[in-house]
């Protein structure tokens, strides 16, 4: 799984604590996710969804291992 | 009541037991029974002297293993399905290991034990607070390292 969040983070200026906070996880948690360590479930890509104002698929893509 | 509605209250009631985590502050209050309660044992191992205190052992043992249940389901400052999906392999890697070393530990005692010093030891197996110990210290220890390097 791949993502694009550092870039969407960007978009709206969010720190990645601003962007935990947001969505009630660590920034540790954020970091993780944005290297490709760790793949966020449902609830939170839809949290995630929710801030970005744009659908999961636009910023989570599966990569050629998945 | 009905099949369906028993069947949701079993699961509710079977989450909530999964799901049970201690507040953060516990992690403190787990540490410092720990802390005190090594403390202790060695005192007892080597200032105490006279007296049958096989008692005392036996109770600072469950107490050392309650104080690092309590840092094991303490939930972390931030908890968030990270942790949680942490934690779960720690619980993974410690009952694997724990498993390992209870089968192998006893017979490297005894093979130490007779090269040592020649008909050392005779064969014995692992008490529970040893294998207990050893898969709470290795939970532990693999939590804080797979946290640390998430």
């Amino acid at each position: 799984m791949e993502n694009t969040i550092k870039v969407e983070r960007a978009i709206l200026s969010l720190t990645q604590g601003d962007l935990a906070e947001k969505i009630g996880v660590s920034r540790q948690t954020i970091n993780s996710i944005e290297a490709n360590r760790y793949v966020p479930s449902t609830v939170l890509a839809l949290k995630l969804s929710a801030i970005f104002g744009k659908p999961v698929n636009q910023f989570f893509k599966l990569s050629d291992s998945d | 009541m009905e099949k369906d509605s028993f069947v949701d209250c079993e699961r509710k009631r079977l989450y909530k037991v999964i799901n049970f985590r201690l507040p953060s502050q516990f992690v403190g209050i787990g540490l410092v029974i720990c802390v005190l309660t090594t403390a202790i044992m060695f005192f007892r191992a080597f200032a105490m002297d006279g007296g049958d205190t096989e008692w005392l052992k036996l109770l600072l043992q469950k107490t050392l293993l309650v104080g690092m249940l309590i840092m094991s389901v303490s939930k972390d400052k931030i908890e968030d399905e990270m942790t949680m999906s942490l934690r779960a392999q720690s619980y993974a890697i410690a009952f694997i290991v724990g498993v390992i070393y209870a089968l192998v530990m006893p017979y490297v005692e005894y093979g130490v034990s007779n090269v040592v010093h020649s008909g050392g030891e005779a064969f014995k197996s692992l008490g529970d607070f040893q294998v207990l110990l050893f898969m709470l210290m290795i939970q532990l220890m693999f939590y804080h390292f797979l946290k640390r390097n998430r």
